[in-house]
């Protein structure tokens, strides 16, 4: 009994820890990571999902990050096989919805890294409200050099 | 008559019956071959051309800066992607995509080869390109050469790439770039392509596929 509870408390632990600071009653981050980058690399991607849990929908203006010189959110589109990405002004979260920022889709783009980051180090992602609210993000670096399950679904 | 020649009467009839059986049977085996290959090739996520496509002859330099021109595509299979390394978010999905492929088809008894094609030669030195695509797998090859020898391969092909200017005018610049995957075949000849969003799933039991009809 006191095994299970203990175990079933370490694993709330790990997922508060390695998904989210709130600061936010409606907003909540989940699964934040950085694609570590492969040497030569100076800029980085980032991937995240928001959740709205409120009844009216969130803008989101942008995400910033200490770590980085810069960051930008962006859109790979693909048409007529040619991958572009374009730069978006900002993110609608409709009510009671997630948004995902995942591989091959929306994702946040990191300009030159203000110290080396490989896979174990986190990085800190504030996403910018357009109320002025902010909430703040621990993304781990992950290595990631097979194929990412998650973009399956579509 | 004779009972020899009633048996024999017999044999012969039997013989036929037998000869017709097996005909029959042989079409049939053939038929359901030939429509068998067809389906799996309807089947496929890869559009695999009816006759694969002979290249223009190009010249290029691989990450340990020897020649790769057409005879670098022969013997033996070889997937292309056309990407660059300062590239964050496909070229990363893609080779870590087709090193899952690589993975999936490691039982087979055949040489498959993974390139990675600069179309940011001004950027992507060999040097530069040894270090990118080992990360993703020690055996994948990188390429580049110069703006031109990169013309001579990408423009019959039809993969497009064009620079787009960083917002703060520096070097760090974005290249849009067609993200799909070539397969080219022992003889060194544009043979199918996958077109994105790509799964290894997918792309590795087409090649399965595409092998056995290629024997």
């Amino acid at each position: 009994m006191n095994i299970r509870l203990h175990r079933t408390f370490t694993v709330l632990l790990l997922l508060i820890g390695s998904s989210l600071v709130m600061a936010d009653a409606t907003l909540t981050i989940g699964e934040p990571w950085i694609r570590e980058a492969p040497p030569t690399a100076r800029v980085m991607a980032g991937y995240l999902t928001m959740i709205n849990a409120g009844d009216t929908p969130v803008t989101v203006t942008s995400i910033s990050s200490p770590d980085f010189e810069g960051a930008e959110i962006h859109r790979t589109v693909i048409e007529e096989g040619v991958a572009r990405m374009l730069p978006v002004s900002q993110l609608e979260i409709p009510a009671n919805s997630p948004l995902k920022l995942e591989p091959g889709g929306l994702h946040l783009m990191l300009f030159d890294p203000q110290r080396p980051l490989p896979e174990g180090e986190t990085v800190t992602l504030i996403i910018h409200r357009s109320n002025g609210s902010k909430v703040t993000a621990t993304a781990p670096v992950i290595r990631k050099t097979g194929e990412d399950h998650s973009h399956h679904h579509h | 008559m004779s009972t020899d020649s009633k048996q024999s009467r017999v044999k012969r009839l039997l013989a036929g019956i037998i000869i017709a059986i097996l005909a029959t049977s042989a079409g049939i085996w053939t038929a359901r071959a030939v429509l068998q290959h067809k389906t799996a090739m309807n089947e496929l996520d890869a559009t695999r051309f009816p006759t694969a496509r002979e290249i223009q002859p190009f010249e290029l330099i691989d990450h340990n800066n020897a020649v790769f021109d057409n005879n670098a595509l022969r013997q033996h299979w070889s997937f292309l992607f056309f990407g660059y390394t300062h590239c964050p978010d496909v070229c990363p999905t893609t080779l870590s995509v087709l090193n899952s492929v690589a993975q999936r088809l490691q039982d087979l008894d055949e040489d498959i080869r993974f390139i990675f094609v600069s179309v940011d030669p001004e950027r992507d030195t060999p040097e530069q390109l040894a270090r990118y695509v080992s990360y993703f797998n020690g055996d994948f090859i990188g390429v580049t050469g110069t703006p031109e020898g990169i013309e001579q391969l990408t423009k019959p092909l039809g993969i497009l790439h064009m620079q787009v200017a960083a917002e703060d005018g520096s070097d760090a610049y974005l290249v849009d770039h067609t993200a799909s995957v070539l397969l080219f075949d022992p003889d060194g000849r544009y043979h199918a392509v996958f077109g994105p969003p790509l799964s290894a799933d997918a792309i590795a039991s087409d090649f399965r596929k595409m092998l056995k009809a290629y024997q």
